[in-house]
């Protein structure tokens, strides 16, 4: 804000933020669980063009069209241009609040415009294609790269259900099929929308209530501390799982009312982290020289006191979200998850139903889940050692002399 | 000799690259003489120390050199540098002991201090009973002059003072009567009149058991008070080394001359003063309680009388230094001043309207014109955020400069005027020494353009040579901006040096209130005298 052209150019700052990032990617452990995370992301994103009944492309009687694009959801659309932007917003660098304004702006605006005009039909008839091609209606057409949908359940084959890989030379299924009939890999390709939602969405629940009651119970101490803290108490006293098994049974299985439930109750931990970071930092003496300095106090919470509270609230966060996925993942094994949706805890459950024990349907999801939570806490790891000033900079050095040396 | 250390270097291994830290080091040490170990922080004092007890940590190495200690047996030396772990644990507490600078976390908390002094007595001496070694622990204790050995001997470190807790690490020390006292800035940390007692007892202790002492400080006026010998120390090197008085007095090498040039007391004296104006800012019978709560209700037990009806007038133009010794209230009551702290009773005059108790926004007008300089340059800067930032926020706060550029030239000016160059506006805080960090927070107190200043020990945490350029800087900006300085510090030289008047402070009460020269030259009251006879100076030792 304060770049100016009267003063020399600016000399290469060092600046703290894109050094600690970089420092956690040095990290070979980090590495790892970003590129697992990434490849998630991107799967979710695109899981619609990855894994559907619906082809790409198609040509019925002459006239060439894609039922694929025409069975986007309102979600799907609103996804790949969120991160369309993303990606955009990224490359034109710029300054990182105007940046998380701009998407979360953008993809308001698309879900908004989207959920007005698009309007897949309700009821899907996946059989169609595969006829239509057996009976030569249909001319020719391009599959996904997964040609079946997650609630595809091949009502044109008899002799569906539960079928390890392999089991129908005619019909390719990766990961074997569940027992209503559907494809394992589509499934497991979107329930990774799931339990990356889940994971961001509660745990940015429970964030932003942690740091909001956190740092004002911190800032203000005395009586509104004291509260806080009770109040902190109380919902540490509260059991996560059985909340969320006695709100199943009571009322609609809704992937919201989890991911809102799962926020709730895992906020005191941020709290207490922000509240003794801004207890701590209040006394420090640049944050006393705001204060002298006449500085309103939304300066002084969010510019002096929040930014350097930030360090151990997101190393926390980045186990938080592990701890969210294997919640949802824990209820849905449980069976009480979503009904018909696909969820990767649904798939464990199913690998013990029958009497046999299908290990297909322990291996893949199982290792989906391990994968994912292991990843939040390598970052995590990663993050907390690249916060820390005094590692931080031994990490720092020794790379650099590493990477002198080569 | 009893010690003898030649040709030492000392490396750091910092990642895969070898930092020398202390260069061919040449130290002798014979029984029953005090080497002073001199130096500005930095300069490898410490390391030499802790190199000397073998205390260094793993990624220390010594490529050249040798430190050899005559035997007790045969008179013999050996090279402490060849020995391994178990023969150094022999060498350790028995031959050479070694106290630290920081008396409140060099006890352990959980152990009482008796238990302590035991345990280091049962390692020399695997043999003797617990009743014995409680019999000698508590003679050393009062050897040490502890009041009530018998009844401290039970009790935990968080029941003694900083001054106490050190007689008691002496003790620890003594008590398997080493050959060699290794002290790292034992009186540091501690109040000059604490520091006094402290170094009296060194000395009679090492008098009576004829130690050597290996006494390494950064104070030249602790230097003439307890040396034999001096080795001046600079980046890793010793410069120079001689006996006291040639070294103080006629000091060879010009890095010695500096040191000695920095002292506030010859610092070239202030040509002109200003004439003092109207009383800009004052307090009336000022009280800052703080009360102690307990239990489950949070009810008030106790009330800490941090400042108890101090009366004081501060004039425009005039420097009034706030002298006390830790815990006597002069934080409280400059952090009280500018409304940093809210006071119990009392009232706030500035500009001639009562402040005290005026609402934050009634406030806000006055924020820009009193200001405060913090002591601990590590912390006093945002980490996160540019210089320019951290100078330009206050500025558009108090609607100083039209526009952002005009507020960043303003802020270059400031660099330009504590003497620091404009490019400095785009660099991060940690970029900075600590005396560039101060002159930044002094920078920033200049921001908003204030008439009062009130600066809190801001050159306790720097070295001397530092501490010569921020004063005469601070003497500088005074003439410049026509400023009112509360200058609190506890340091007395650097009184006599910057003050026109000075405020003496002892247990929340305000002891004497004058004319710098007639308090510090002929004190009315008895603390006040005492404060002053216990600065250790230089010149003190000349005229004896």
């Amino acid at each position: 804000m304060t770049e100016s052209t009267s003063i020399a150019p600016q000399p290469v700052v060092n600046n703290s933020r894109s050094s600690t990032l970089q420092l956690v990617v040095r990290r070979g452990g980090a590495r790892f669980g970003l590129a697992w995370i990434g490849l998630l992301v991107m799967v979710s994103v695109l899981a619609p063009f990855i894994a559907s009944s619906h082809p790409w492309v198609m040509r019925v009687s002459g006239r060439v069209s894609s039922p694929l694009l025409q069975n986007l959801t309102a979600l799907d659309i609103t996804l790949v241009v969120a991160s369309l932007m993303a990606l955009l917003v990224w490359l034109l660098r710029l300054p990182p609040v105007k940046r998380i304004g701009t998407v979360a702006v953008a993809s308001l605006l698309c879900f908004l415009v989207c959920s007005q005009l698009v309007n897949p039909s309700r009821l899907t008839v996946y059989e169609q294609y595969r006829e239509g091609l057996r009976d030569g209606e249909v001319e020719w057409l391009i599959a996904a790269p997964v040609p079946w949908s997650p609630k595809d359940y091949l009502r044109d084959f008899g002799d569906t259900g539960l079928q390890p890989p392999g089991s129908h030379p005619e019909r390719l299924h990766l990961m074997g099929t569940e027992e209503n009939g559907a494809d394992l890999l589509s499934r497991m390709v979107h329930a990774s929308r799931l339990a990356l939602g889940i994971g961001l969405v509660a745990t940015g629940i429970a964030l932003g209530l942690g740091v909001l009651l956190g740092g004002l119970m911190g800032y203000f101490s005395g009586w509104i501390d004291m509260l806080g803290m009770r109040l902190v108490e109380v919902f540490e006293a509260v059991p996560t799982l059985f909340l969320l098994l006695t709100f199943v049974a009571f009322f609609d299985r809704s992937l919201y009312m989890m991911m809102v439930i799962i926020g709730l109750t895992s906020w005191p931990g941020y709290a207490r982290y922000v509240r003794a970071e801004f207890l701590r930092l209040r006394q420090l003496d640049y944050v006393q020289a705001a204060i002298v300095a006449g500085l309103p106090l939304r300066s002084i919470l969010f510019r002096h006191i929040l930014p350097n509270a930030a360090a151990p609230v997101l190393v926390a966060a980045s186990f938080g979200v592990a701890s969210a996925i294997l919640a949802e993942a824990t209820l849905s094994f449980l069976g009480l998850g979503l009904v018909d949706d696909p969820s990767w805890g649904q798939m464990l459950n199913q690998a013990v139903q029958s009497s046999t024990f299908n290990w297909w349907m322990a291996l893949f999801p199982g290792f989906a889940i391990f994968m994912t939570v292991f990843s939040y806490n390598l970052i995590g790891e990663a993050l907390r050692d690249a916060l820390d000033p005094l590692v931080a900079e031994n990490l720092a050095a020794a790379t650099d002399a590493r990477s002198g040396k080569a | 000799m009893l010690l003898e250390v030649a040709h030492l270097d000392t490396c750091l291994q910092l990642g895969d690259q070898q930092v020398s830290v202390v260069r061919s080091l040449q130290l002798h040490l014979s029984p029953g003489e005090t080497l002073c170990l001199v130096g500005e922080s930095g300069s490898g004092k410490s390391i030499t120390a802790l190199s000397i007890m073998r205390l260094l940590p793993a990624i220390a190495s010594h490529p050249a050199g040798e430190i050899r200690l005559r035997k007790r047996a045969d008179g013999e030396s050996e090279d402490l540098l060849a020995l391994d772990q178990t023969a150094l644990t022999r060498i350790r507490g028995r031959r050479m002991a070694m106290i630290f600078q920081e008396p409140m976390s060099s006890l352990n908390p959980v152990f009482t201090i008796g238990e302590q002094i035991v345990e280091a007595l049962q390692f020399c001496h695997p043999s003797m009973s617990f009743s014995t070694a409680r019999d000698i622990a508590i003679a050393t204790l009062r050897e040490v002059q502890i009041d009530d050995a018998q009844e401290r001997f039970d009790d935990y470190p968080h029941r003694l003072s900083g001054g106490q807790r050190q007689r008691v690490m002496i003790a620890m020390a003594l008590v398997c009567e080493p050959d060699i006292l290794i002290a790292d800035e034992p009186t540091t940390a501690l109040d000059v009149t604490v520091q006094a007692e402290i170094l009296a007892l060194i000395q009679k202790l090492q008098r009576e058991r004829s130690m050597a002492v290996l006494f390494i400080t950064h104070d030249l006026g602790v230097v003439a008070q307890i040396a034999d010998r001096v080795a001046v120390m600079r980046d890793g090197e010793i410069v120079e080394t001689g006996p006291r008085d040639q070294v103080l007095f006629r000091p060879a090498h010009q890095y010695t001359r500096k040191l000695l040039a920095a002292l506030p007391e010859n610092l070239p004296a202030v040509a002109e003063v200003p004439a003092a104006g109207e009383i800009l800012a004052s307090v009336d019978n000022l009280a800052v309680h703080f009360p102690r709560r307990g239990g489950l209700l949070r009810t008030v037990r106790s009330v800490v009388r941090a400042v108890d009806g101090v009366s004081l007038q501060i004039r425009r133009g005039e420097i009034v230094a706030l002298v006390g010794e830790s815990g006597s209230g002069k934080s409280t009551l400059g952090r009280a001043l500018v409304r940093l702290i809210q006071p119990t009773a009392g009232d706030i005059y500035f500009a001639g309207t009562n402040v005290t108790r005026f609402s934050r926004r009634e406030f806000q007008p006055y924020r820009s014109r009193l200001q405060f300089v913090f002591q601990d340059p590590l912390s006093s800067l945002n980490p996160r955020l540019n210089i320019a930032t951290a100078l330009c926020e206050p500025m558009a706060v108090h609607g100083i400069g039209a526009s952002a550029d005009e507020r960043t030239e303003l802020a270059a000016k400031l660099l330009e005027d504590v003497q620091l160059p404009r490019e400095y506006l785009w660099r991060y805080p940690h970029e900075f020494s600590g005396g560039q960090r101060q002159r930044i927070g002094i920078a920033r107190a200049l921001a908003t353009r204030p008439e009062f200043i009130v600066c809190d020990e801001v050159t306790s945490a720097l070295d001397v040579s530092v501490q010569a350029e921020l004063l005469q800087l601070l003497m500088t900006l005074r003439r410049q901006f026509n400023l009112s300085l509360l200058f609190i510090t506890h340091n007395i030289s650097v009184v006599e040096y910057i003050s026109d008047k000075t405020a003496v402070m002892h247990k929340g009460k305000l002891v004497e209130f004058g004319a710098t020269e007639q308090v510090c030259g002929n004190p009315s009251q008895d603390y006040t005298r005492r404060l002053i006879s216990a600065v250790p100076r230089i010149g003190a030792v000349s005229s004896a």
